[in-house]
């Protein structure tokens, strides 16, 4: 069975979107095995020890991030380039953080990463906080967190990483389509350069031929 | 800081204005604020509200060589 590792911290607003999203992938997900590192979990000894004996092919980083590390619960480093990146060889990254591709996804692969899909600067999302309680259907922070996801749903799938970036690149310029459309909003349309921001930094570095 | 920045302030802050001021936007580390918060951040010209300007010149620069549509 293809084996993914997962980690979910959610110590504020951001994680606990991002974790319940990416919640919702796993459970639609067919074949696979999750190794889920949610909220405490999602710590250094834990992603070491999993990535080590579990051996997963594929690994889903969420929590936040600079250019050269992905944190995981309360912000604990958990891969940090040039001390631990190595733990990612030959396995296939997507990291929903911010900055992590500049510099961790391109060291990550030259150390042996097959792929790394990220953010080359911040990502960012707007929220309604009332949906804190239901934030996969906050059809605010659906606008940014759609496409970003999509190329989880995708590798989950069995589809490359070029195919993976592809569609998320698409959901974006699908959103932006939109909202430079008159169906849109006022407030959507002032929202319509974040969204810009994000799609413009999202990157995939290294083979993106490989699959998991 | 020339006309010019000051007029691409005004027109960032006059974007953030018209969100709902119930919203709130997530920065990655540097945390979630809400459009009040935010507009205090570009009159500021902090690291923050530099980022924002920084976005909204960007953004329009693509607007204006036709990369966005």
């Amino acid at each position: 069975m293809k084996r993914c590792l997962i980690t979910r911290p959610e110590h504020d607003d951001t994680t606990h979107f991002i974790s319940k999203w990416m919640k919702e992938h796993m459970d639609s997900a067919n074949g696979v095995e999750f190794i889920d590192l949610h909220r405490e979990r999602a710590n250094r000894k834990e992603v070491t020890g999993r990535l080590t004996k579990k051996n997963p092919q594929l690994v889903l980083l969420n929590g936040h991030g600079s250019d050269t590390t992905v944190a995981g619960h309360k912000d604990e480093p958990l891969i940090v380039a040039g001390e631990n990146d190595d733990l990612l060889s030959e396995k296939i990254i997507h990291a929903l953080s911010c900055k992590s591709a500049k510099i961790l996804g391109r060291k990550s692969v030259k150390t042996g990463a097959l792929a790394y899909i990220g953010y080359d600067d911040d990502f960012i999302f707007f929220y309604t906080p009332t949906m804190i309680s239901r934030p996969t259907t906050d059809n605010t922070a659906h606008l940014f967190l759609d496409p970003a996801t999509k190329p989880v749903s995708a590798l989950l799938k069995g589809q490359t990483v070029s195919e993976a970036y592809q569609k998320s690149q698409q959901a974006y310029k699908d959103q932006i389509s939109r909202l430079l459309s008159s169906k849109a909003t006022k407030e959507e349309t002032a929202m319509l350069r974040y969204l810009w921001w994000d799609m413009k930094n999202q990157v995939a570095l290294g083979d993106l031929q490989a699959s998991f | 800081m020339s006309a010019r920045e000051d007029d691409i302030k005004r027109l960032v802050i006059a974007r953030l204005e018209t969100l709902p001021p119930d919203m709130k936007v997530s920065v990655g580390a540097s945390g979630e604020f809400t459009p009040n918060e935010l507009v205090d951040h570009v009159k500021r010209g902090d690291p923050l509200g530099k980022k924002f300007i920084q976005i909204e010149m960007e953004f329009l620069r693509a607007m204006k060589e036709g990369l966005i549509s």
